[in-house]
């Protein structure tokens, strides 16, 4: 195969060792991509064919291709949530614009078409993430509606036409019996990344991602790295999407959104660190098939259904690990504390086994009754300048929002049963938001609220049953399940090093398939009187859980703004080594911030089974994007350390008033989608990064 | 490789999953192997249906036939499209699969149908014509259920239409065709439109969307997919009457037939909103069954008995006057008529009641809910 020829080149060039700590991570991924090969050829009924090796190369190539675009945009730090939406639409586009009659199709012509389309993506959002310098990750969400709305607007469909030229070509043999068209293709896009990686805007990539103030300091072009970066990889999607056309001969507008999620995993799986800065595309093509593989490994297994989530979970988890295994990873530095840790607790010098007294250093200075009048405290607005600059664009949006409401529709600003739904509505974010949010100023993601929110409704419906005494035992249950679930997410990031996506997303698929085994694919139960009344009834104008908010967020405000345990997941956030160092309790604080994030989501759970009076399966999946971009809009940075809750409450009235307002027009979806896109797109505006001095 | 060899090689590898697959396997030697490729399992439909395939695998009559392997394929095409090849190469005769998209499995279908296999859909459509199809007539759910409504609303008054997942075959059809009856009367308005995604969840948060800026007294009635158990919940907590509940063209869940029967009907285990009602309702759904007539008519296939391409199967349709309450679930009490099933035996209002076909006397009640057939 290409790559090992160039794999060798590679060694040649750094010597073997250096190559090797180098490359450790794309080596791993393969080495573990062979295993999982070999253990198909084991346990298979006969041995592996070129037939087979010709269709793994063809399933796996579509992720594979967009993955490597998605490397391509961590490496440089940034974010990239259109990338499904980008393959849905170049393959609308492509099918809907070949024409069934003619007898050939020009596979140069419509796979330039298909790059093209997506690189316009990739302007599109290099233009915002570079030029205007807004956050990738809610750029990306935006142009994912966006786009999603514009592909149904091509399509509205399954449907239309893509010749067979192109799937003969694309899922062919490059040399007859020996080497399928898909590893070529993907070998000449590595090719092409190596090219690139060679030159001088290759290694401005790496340094952008790095650490962008030194990239800027040593004269990189900051903006121009970013900007081609986005266009670069949405040629890569481009690329994915007219193969996939290719393999389906049609188009399903609804084809490449399943595929973002594990698009990451893939990259994770390859051994690319999130943030920025280290990895690469090689390694990221063997993380894409070695996820492809699960399938194989599944079917001639067995597997049951249900268990199928769980076992994936489990061989991310494992890929993970495995990935991770070396003298300084987190996992042998915690090993080697906990050893320091035993054999001081033998000799008795642990620092809790010394006499407390009290050994700080005494610094004589200014108390706080001592303050002079000299330095007054300076005024709310200048204290909080930097909060309200990021906190206020949301809160101005949603005044436009609900004026124009009112405009458009009536019956909105006068209205008490307009509050009080956009109140409701918004209850189950704001909670989200408080524990996404926390997981978020860590720097960190948490994918398995979708399933933490899914289980815990189904488990109290089902505990539940309709009895208001029954509520009295299932929910603290639930909270305590929800307790664990976090527990294994923090201990997993913080003990053995397994990034956050990969570890929430494991742990999403392991719980999907508990609650499927539990629920035996059938969800029983229904909510209490009590619970349903509290989420549906009036006192007045006012539906109970309204008033629980405000106790809810006056609480978040003080547990982040002001209690040490909020200061430390800004620590966290704003850098882990620094936090480490002034003494925080990192593992410690991460566990309690995962726990956090998985009460909240249980706490939801329970909310939205109380306001449809049950549970069902899949109840959470509309939960995971909103509470990302809530987040975001609200001012808080994706990477981590700045965000207050007061924003993202902001953010996430906004976001419900606006879907407020589109669920009153008769506007088509289609309309809808693009329209929230570039409301939210416009929210953010205001959110611009400072130009980097 | 002999059986014996890998069933060693499978005993060494994974003891549980090695058991399974080592007693079908010496078993499997006179066996149809035949696989079902599903694909998202969480949502309640899915799960039912996929029950309903294994019971159909396990009644006396195909147990002795039918080696069933069940795969899962998330919502995600590029997986299925995996998933069949790999069950192609692992030796199946028939593989019967509800398709995530009518179009991007054509080419592996077409791969499959070369090979000899069979390839079974059911309830939504593979457009590669090797392909055996079994579904309802979309268009005609659609139709049916908005002539309905017009005629219930004495073809005038401001209705609300609550719609699938955009983007699919299945919701353009229904909300096109129903779309067509409403535009042949004026008077008929839809003032307010949202995206159900077939889910009760969803609806109500989109019906609170709506009746922000609207009151329930501006409505006269409501076209949904997916959502008028909801929706009568949702207007019973606004105060209304049960009189005076809005005829509701929508979805086949347990939960909405309930509410169907006489207000004051006797039933185990309702309790309100859960419990009859007297909606005035027409309940329509794409059948559950459906993938266990696929079965069947796949292992007829297998047999070499002329299986039709394309199965319509007859649209189910119940409204207040043929609403009938099952006292066991068997399939012969359903022959005989009775479509709803008593809240002490299906906990799940929103679960699928449409379960009865002429053509699969092997499973009833016990076969949608724990996967086991009749007798």
């Amino acid at each position: 195969m290409s790559s090992a020829a160039i794999s060798s080149r590679v060694l040649a060039g750094f010597g073997l060792r250096r190559a090797l700590v180098r490359h450790r991570g794309a080596l791993i991924a393969a080495i573990v991509l062979a295993i999982l090969l070999f253990i198909v050829d084991w346990i298979s009924a006969g041995p592996l064919t070129y037939f087979d090796v010709s269709f793994l190369s063809s399933g796996g190539a579509t992720s594979a291709l967009a993955a490597v675009g998605q490397t391509i945009v961590i490496l440089s730090g940034g974010f990239d949530l259109s990338a499904g939406a980008v393959i849905s639409l170049v393959n609308v586009v492509l099918a809907s614009s070949m024409d069934p009659m003619a007898p050939g199709a020009s596979i140069l012509l419509w796979t330039v078409v298909g790059i093209g389309v997506g690189m316009a993506v990739g302007a599109f959002n290099g233009f915002f993430i570079a030029v205007l310098r807004m956050q990738p990750i809610v750029v990306t969400l935006s142009t994912m509606f966006i786009l999603q709305g514009v592909t149904l607007l091509v399509m509205d469909k399954p449907g239309g036409f893509v010749s067979p030229d192109l799937g003969s070509f694309y899922l062919g043999d490059a040399i007859t019996g020996w080497l399928p068209m898909p590893l070529v293709v993907i070998g000449l896009v590595l090719l092409a990344w190596f090219w690139l990686k060679g030159t001088r805007f290759g290694t401005a990539l790496y340094a952008v991602g790095s650490d962008p103030d030194s990239a800027a300091a040593v004269g990189i072009n900051v903006v121009l790295v970013r900007f081609a970066v986005y266009v670069i990889a949405g040629g890569c999607y481009g690329l994915a999407g007219v193969f996939i056309s290719a393999q389906t001969g049609s188009a399903d507008p609804l084809v490449g959104n399943p595929l973002l999620l594990s698009m990451f995993a893939a990259v994770v799986v390859g051994g690319t660190r999130l943030g920025g800065g280290q990895g690469g595309p090689v390694g990221t093509v063997f993380g894409a098939y070695i996820l492809m593989m699960v399938v194989n490994i599944l079917l001639v297994l067995n597997v049951s259904a249900y268990y199928s989530t769980i076992a994936e979970g489990t061989i991310l988890v494992l890929a993970a690990l495995a990935g991770s295994l070396s003298h300084t990873s987190v996992l042998a530095v915690q090993l080697r504390a906990a050893r320091a840790r035993l054999a001081a607790w033998r000799a008795g010098i642990l620092p809790s086994q010394l006499e407390p007294i009290d050994r700080r250093l005494k610094i004589a200075g200014p108390t706080q009754n001592q303050r002079g009048p000299a330095s007054p405290r300076p005024a709310f607005r200048l204290r909080n300048a930097e909060t309200l600059r990021y906190a206020l664009p949301a809160y101005a949006c949603l005044l436009i929002i609900v004026i124009v409401t009112q405009v458009w529709l009536g019956r909105a600003i006068l209205n008490p049963g307009y509050w009080n739904s956009l109140l409701v509505l918004s209850s189950f974010l704001a909670v989200l938001a408080l524990g996404h949010g926390t997981v978020i100023l860590t720097g960190g993601l948490d994918l398995s609220v979708p399933w933490t929110i899914g289980i815990s409704g189904i488990i109290l419906a089902g505990m539940v049953n309709g009895s208001d005494t029954a509520l009295l035992y299932a929910l603290p249950v639930v909270l305590v399940m929800a307790c664990a679930i976090g527990f294994a997410n923090g201990f997993g990031i913080a003990y053995l090093g397994i990034s956050p996506i990969v570890m929430t997303l494991a742990t999403n698929g392991i719980l999907q398939g508990f609650a499927l085994v539990y629920s035996q694919g059938t969800p029983a139960g229904f909510s209490s009187p009590m619970l349903r009344w509290f989420m549906t009834a009036r006192l007045g104008s006012v539906t109970p859980v309204v008033l629980l908010m405000v106790v809810f967020v006056a609480g978040a405000v003080l547990l982040l703004g002001r209690t040490p345990f909020g200061r430390r997941v800004y620590g966290i956030g704003n850098g882990l080594r620094a936090a480490r160092l002034s003494g925080i309790g990192v593992e410690r604080t991460l566990i309690l911030v995962y726990m956090l994030s998985a009460v909240c989501a249980a706490v939801v759970g329970i909310m939205l089974t109380g306001f449809s009076g049950q549970a069902s399966l899949g109840m959470g999946d509309d939960y995971l994007l909103p509470s990302i971009a809530v987040v975001v809009v609200g001012g808080a940075l994706i990477t981590g350390g700045r965000g207050h809750y007061l924003g993202m409450l902001g953010g996430v009235l906004l976001l419900t008033a606006l879907q407020m307002l589109l669920a009153g027009t008769t506007l088509p979806y289609a309309t809808r989608a693009i329209l929230y896109g570039l409301v939210v797109l416009g929210a953010v505006m205001a959110l611009r990064e400072r130009r980097l001095q | 490789m002999g059986i014996g060899l890998k069933v060693r090689r499978l005993a060494l590898l994974a003891g549980m999953a090695a058991c399974a697959f080592g007693l079908s396997a010496a078993e499997a030697a006179e066996k149809h192997k035949i696989f079902l490729s599903m694909s998202f399992i969480g949502n309640d439909w899915q799960a039912e249906a996929a029950n309903m395939v294994k019971a159909m695998a396990s009644h006396k009559s195909l147990a002795d036939k039918v080696d069933l392997q069940v795969q899962v394929a998330g919502p995600n095409a590029q997986r299925q499209i995996q998933q069949i090849n790999a069950m192609v190469q692992a030796g199946a005769e028939a593989i019967v699969i509800f398709p995530i998209s009518p179009t991007a499995l054509n080419q592996v279908v077409k791969n499959a149908c070369d090979k000899g296999v069979k390839v079974f859909a059911y309830d939504a459509e593979i457009t590669e014509p090797c392909a055996y199809n079994v579904h309802i007539d979309q268009e005609e759910a659609g139709r049916v259920t908005a002539e309905w409504l017009v005629k219930k609303l004495n073809g005038k008054g401001n209705i609300i239409a609550v719609t699938g997942v955009p983007g699919t075959s299945v919701d353009d059809l229904r909300t096109k065709a129903a779309k067509e009856v409403f535009a042949k009367h004026p008077d008929i308005k839809i003032v307010g439109e949202a995206v159900g995604m077939w889910s009760q969840a969803v609806a109500r948060t989109e019906l609170s969307k709506i009746l922000a800026t609207r009151s329930w007294n501006d409505i006269n009635g409501l076209w949904m997919q997916v959502g008028c158990f909801t929706a009568n919940s949702m207007q019973l907590e606004a105060g209304k009457k049960t009189s005076e509940l809005l005829p509701c063209a929508g979805e086949g869940s347990n939960g909405g037939r309930i509410q169907m029967l006489p207000e004051g009907t006797n039933v185990e285990g309702a309790a309100p909103p859960y419990a009859p009602l007297g909606a005035p309702r027409i309940s329509y759904a794409s059948p559950p069954y459906s993938g266990a007539l696929a079965l069947k008519l796949a292992v007829e296939a297998i047999e070499g008995k002329d299986v039709p391409k394309t199965t319509i199967l007859p649209l189910p349709v119940v409204t207040n006057e043929t609403i009938k309450l099952c006292d066991e679930g068997t399939w012969a009490e359903m022959k005989a008529g009775c479509n709803a099933f008593k809240p002490s035996l299906v906990s799940n209002p929103g679960w699928f009641a449409s379960i009865f076909s002429d053509q699969t006397p092997e499973i009833g009640l016990n076969a949608a809910l724990v996967g086991q057939p009749e007798n």
